[in-house]
């Protein structure tokens, strides 16, 4: 008996030994070698390697991703048994986990992305009563919010009618964001470190920023921003002008227009899609050709100080436009800033402009 | 288990509609389906796995692994078969069955449809007949299963079709740019240009919206629930009723007999591969024409030796589905207008009456097109491979406008299903075999219509065309394309086009030598089983069969809630 | 939740999660031994394929087929749906550098264009089914979704003039509107 006892108590005594110094040896390995320990596990290989060229080259695995001794023994039983998936991807709940871990970092960013209407929590947008009364709740809602869900729309609200009242079935997600940053860039993306857009005001071939992109819920892969397009609108039979900017295409994925409706014109005659029409806010009139990016700030999409980057206080004309009669100065204005006309003020046409007459050369 | 009024194979378009009403009218119902309940966010628009295109596998099923098949070819030859191969003639596995994932066009036969040989005489070597019953029998339940599906599209520009009592219950999808193109070049040739009817929203219906319109449509699942099937209509109206369970993963071993010859329930394998059973007053068969006859085959006993219903060897004759033939046109401006479902212009002018044909088919223009189904749809004498290749993807993949159509098929009896002596599926079941090929004078009737196909392309301003005759497309499964998909098979004419249109493996007639059940779908041999699915058309029309289909199992339900006496069916 | 490692400085509980993690995986080790870039593939093979698929889908102020992941592509697939052909490619790889090497003294992947070219179109008369398994592969990696590792940003959609994704607005409407059965 005492036989078996010793023997036992070597056995543990061996097996915590080799527990302290493997678990170590092993963390540290994990946590400082920037990705070098993840690598060691061939299915990684890709992965790091993408990082390695990426603006977070520095940055080690561990400081976004999460680690527990639950991940780590999915990540072995998954290896050894080689059922690791045709790619590697963040399931919805890693994604939301990552958020403050990029807040870390990038604080200026996440505070003014928290203070706008980007920051919307699945709360928000999917028990919404003025929304949820008009519009049907259905799977493709995640096309633009709650994209990293891993699910069907009945397994996060409930009842799916018009009538409600609506409750969230996953209440652990009621205060998380529902667009959350990687929804618009993806993180592994190829870039110089430090890499900074600079300016704000954008013109059509202005290099991109690297990490812009698109997450596609149905591919669940990123389209950069350089690769979507941006598509072709028409005001009637017009081709609207449409500024080239390629930030602005990853806006159009869910600010965008509708196939022209049945027994309109538009229909009728083929003219593709409508300015104006579902959410599209393509800027015509006065602002036509101008890029969401000229007034939008990035994150919060605070367009107020935006006016004065074309429209200067001491400018010729002398008028303060952001005082003018437009949605810009009040929400109740008829006037939407995205379409407004000279005409819409000016209905009998636009005063001439005072000329000073010519002299006559000789007198 | 708990004993039940009926117990139902297969959740697709026939079983869920007689789920729907035989709960509805009070009976206890267990539906059984071999696959799982997917929801539109299980639709992940892959282009190289879904029902249309399988290079990677089917989407919604069967898997490839486990679900073999047999394909006997022209020369005799054996191949073993994956869901994924077009010799498979797959439709698919899951609640809604083809529904779920289908293009969605919904017509009615027409009339000529149910009486083929009485119109055209018998050609030798084909076992062309009549419908025991006729459209006008039918045409009552054509008009419930438009109403409770939910169809859009507009009869009125054609005068070719039955009497409609009232119009569809929702208008067309406003048209595309093909419609544009090809609508007044049909009316230039006298034809009858028409919106097609499809099982898909155009307007707000039954609490679900519209079509959006996208590029993902036939084969895959509707991302916005738009797209009607068993499995976001009838089956969910079903199951409210607390009269129907559903049971998902659950395959079919046999039919259950006693030994005086009635059914008693079925057996089956459970999600776990455990065997039980489901005993029940009736059983109904929906499992589509081949895996319907299948099942049959597989209920030997003693006093059904050769499976069940089958004492004079007729469960699996007669396999059909639809000859697709057209033609490709190209114009010198974009055709393509990146708007879904793509499919919206048809004529039903040939479908009969051309002197030396029997019949004919519709045709219209193609669903939605995604780059990898253009790759083997360019021009005649584009390169396979190489620069010139590319370009002419690049040339012609927005030019492209393809007109096709299912052609009727002269049904044969040697077109058959039987099972498999050896070959076993995951269960231990023996599998379908498929030989045979329709009669020879379908292929006749078919590059008719590819010519008439191109006449069109042409008076639409088409600078080339190709065909897309038989010799092309006997490798494919009606619409999958036949890049070649890395198998074994060569292009081979004992190659008969079933999959998502398969039908006729259990004939409905009045004699029971000659057809496997009668005109409400009972089997003649046993009173209480019945076989309600494509497997009982005895032609196929000329269409998409997915209404008719419907339409019956309304016909056959109600004709069985109407016999039904307390706890039994006595007929 | 956020494990903030910089300066190696570890919270008990990661240190002993990735202790424990650590220690487990050394006991059982690597199964699979895989070495290089691919997953079926090897490098050699990869060079040889890439050449062939090159050509097929060459660059023509497009990328060919290579720079967008087909090669990405038939791996995955290789060691999933396609597992039934890894010996086609086995076979097939050898003979076609084989050939290559019998007519011009190089492997394929290492021969000029014109060369190659030279070298695929005898390979496509010489060995025709293994060929068109590759064409097949190639058009998938290339034209199909970029979900499966080919076609990198959906750049062949986007040379044919179809976004991808589409843009396209959410059906907007009115929940009371419409005909109801």
């Amino acid at each position: 008996m005492t036989r078996y006892l010793k023997i036992a108590a070597l056995a543990i005594a061996a097996m915590a030994l080799l527990a302290v110094c493997g678990t170590f040896g092993a963390s540290y390995y994990y946590t400082s070698q920037y990705g070098q320990g993840c690598a060691s596990c061939h299915e990684m290989v890709n992965y790091v390697t993408v990082v390695h060229g990426s603006p977070h080259r520095t940055t080690n695995c561990m400081d976004c991703h999460e680690a527990s001794l639950g991940t780590k023994l999915r990540h072995i039983r998954v290896h050894l048994f080689g059922t690791v998936p045709e790619a590697i991807r963040l399931r919805g709940k890693d994604v939301v986990a990552m958020v403050p871990g990029c807040k870390n970092c990038h604080q200026h960013e996440y505070a003014s992305w928290h203070a706008g209407p980007h920051s919307a929590t699945y709360q928000q947008i999917l028990a919404n009563p003025v929304q949820n009364t008009k519009q049907h709740l259905m799977n493709d809602c995640f096309r633009c919010h709650g994209m990293h869900f891993d699910g069907a729309i009945g397994e996060i609200v409930q009842p799916l009618n018009a009538q409600g009242p609506w409750r969230l079935m996953r209440p652990e997600l009621a205060d998380q964001p529902a667009i959350p940053c990687q929804a618009c860039h993806q993180v592994h993306s190829q870039g110089a470190q430090e890499a900074r857009p600079a300016s704000r005001i954008s013109v059509a071939g202005e290099p991109v920023e690297n990490s812009l992109a698109f997450f596609d819920r149905r591919d669940r892969i990123h389209f950069t921003a350089a690769s979507l397009a941006v598509p072709q609108l028409h005001d009637g039979a017009r081709e609207v002008r449409m500024n080239q900017d390629p930030r602005q295409a990853l806006c159009y994925q869910c600010h965008a227009p509708r196939n022209p409706e049945a027994t309109t014109a538009a229909a009728e005659n083929h003219w593709g899609s409508q300015v104006g029409s579902g959410d599209d806010r393509t800027p015509m009139g006065v602002h036509e050709g101008l890029s969401c990016i000229s007034c939008h700030a990035g994150h919060n999409m605070n367009a107020r100080a935006s006016c004065k980057n074309c429209h200067p206080q001491m400018s010729n004309c002398g008028l303060d436009v952001e005082k003018m009669d437009t949605t810009y100065a009040s929400g109740a204005s008829k006037h939407n800033i995205h379409w407004v006309k000279c005409a819409d003020c000016h209905q009998h046409g636009v005063p001439k402009m005072k000329t000073i007459q010519p002299v006559k050369a000789g007198l | 288990m708990k004993r039940v009024n009926a117990v139902i194979v297969g959740a697709g378009a026939a079983g869920g509609i007689v789920a729907k009403e035989l709960a509805v009218a009070g009976l206890g119902v267990v539906l059984l389906e071999r696959g799982k309940w997917y929801t539109a966010n299980d639709c992940r628009k892959d282009d190289l796995r879904n029902q249309r295109t399988t290079f990677l596998g089917n989407a919604f099923g069967p898997e490839d692994e486990g679900n073999p098949r047999v394909w006997v070819d022209g020369d005799g030859g054996l191949h073993n078969v994956m869901p994924s191969e077009g010799p498979y003639q797959n439709n698919a596995a899951c609640v809604g069955g083809g529904t779920f994932s289908y293009g969605a066009q919904a017509w009615r036969y027409m009339p000529q449809d149910f009486k083929m040989r009485s119109l055209y005489g018998a050609p030798e070597g084909s076992s062309l007949e009549d419908w025991p019953i006729t459209y006008d029998d039918l045409e009552p339940f054509y008009e419930k299963a438009e109403y409770e599906i939910g169809i859009s599209g507009d009869y009125s520009g054609t005068p070719y079709h039955g009497l409609r009592k009232r119009p569809l219950p929702m208008p067309p999808l406003p048209p595309g740019r093909e419609f544009g193109v090809l609508g007044p070049a049909a009316r230039r040739l006298g034809l009858h240009p028409i919106h097609i009817p499809m099982a898909r929203n155009s307007v707000p219906y039954n609490g679900r919206g519209p079509c959006m319109r996208c590029r993902w449509c036939c084969g895959f699942a509707c991302e916005v629930d738009a797209k009607n099937g068993s499995q976001n209509t009838v089956i969910p109206i079903a199951l409210n009723t607390g009269n129907c369970e559903l049971r998902t993963e659950c395959m079919v071993k046999e039919i259950l007999t006693d030994d005086r010859g009635r059914a008693t329930g079925v057996s089956y394998f459970d999600e776990n591969g455990h065997l039980q059973q489901q005993l029940a007053d009736t059983v109904i068969v929906s499992g589509c024409a081949t895996e319907s006859a299948r099942l049959l085959l597989n209920s030997k006993s003693r006093l059904f030796p050769n499976g069940l219903g089958n004492r004079y060897d007729q469960v699996g004759r007669n396999l059909q589905g639809h000859q697709y033939t057209g033609a490709l046109g190209y114009f010198d401006f974009d055709t393509y207008d990146d708007i879904g479902p793509g499919a919206d212009i048809a004529i039903c002018d040939y479908n009969h009456g051309t002197p030396g044909l029997r019949g004919g088919g519709m045709l219209a223009n193609e669903f939605i097109r995604l780059p990898i189904h253009t790759l083997d749809r360019l021009p005649n004498g584009t390169p396979t491979w190489g620069p010139a290749h590319k370009k002419a993807m690049r040339d012609w993949h927005r030019r492209t406008i393809v007109i096709i159509g299912p052609t009727q098929q002269i049904p044969s009896a040697e077109a058959r299903i039987t099972v498999d002596p050896s070959v076993k599926d995951k269960w231990g079941m023996p599998v379908v075999r498929i030989q045979g090929n329709c009669h020879p004078h379908t292929y006749e009737i078919g590059d008719v219509q590819a010519e008439r196909a191109q006449k069109w392309l042409l008076e639409a301003g088409a600078i080339d065309t190709r065909l897309l005759s038989q010799a092309q497309n006997a490798e494919k499964a009606t619409h999958v394309p036949d890049a070649n998909k890395g198998g074994p098979h060569k292009p081979h004419s004992g190659l008969i086009p079933a999959a998502q249109h398969q039908a006729g493996t259990c004939r409905m007639g009045d004699d029971p030598k000659g057809s496997v059940v009668n005109k409400v779908c009972q089997v003649h041999d046993v009173d209480n089983v019945f076989v309600i699915d494509a497997s009982v058309h005895v032609t196929n029309g000329g269409f998409n069969p997915a209404l008719t289909i419907m339409a019956v199992a309304f016909y056959a339900s109600n004709a069985l809630v109407h016999n039904w006496k307390g706890t039994g069916f006595r007929s | 939740m956020q494990s903030s490692t910089k300066g190696g400085a570890l919270t008990r509980r990661q240190f002993v999660a990735a202790g424990a993690t650590g220690s487990v995986a050394a006991v059982i080790g690597c199964k699979s031994g895989r070495q290089g870039n691919w997953e079926f593939l090897s490098d050699e093979q990869a060079g040889t394929l890439g050449a062939i698929c090159d050509q097929i889908i060459p660059a023509d102020g497009f990328p060919n087929a290579t720079q967008v992941g087909v090669l990405n592509y038939i791996d995955k697939q290789l060691v999933r749906p396609y597992r039934r052909h890894q010996d086609a490619y086995r076979d097939g790889l050898q003979k076609s550098d084989a050939s290559s090497r019998k007519r011009f003294g190089k492997g394929l992947a290492e021969l000029a264009l014109a060369q190659q070219l030279e070298a695929v179109t005898a390979i496509s008369s010489e060995q025709p089914e293994f060929f068109e398994l590759v064409r097949s592969h190639t058009f998938q990696g290339y034209y199909g979704s970029p979900r499966h590792g080919g076609n990198r940003d959906a750049v062949s959609w986007k040379m044919l003039g179809v976004p991808e994704p589409p843009v396209r607005g959410r059906a907007q409407y009115d929940l009371g509107k419409g005909p109801q059965s």
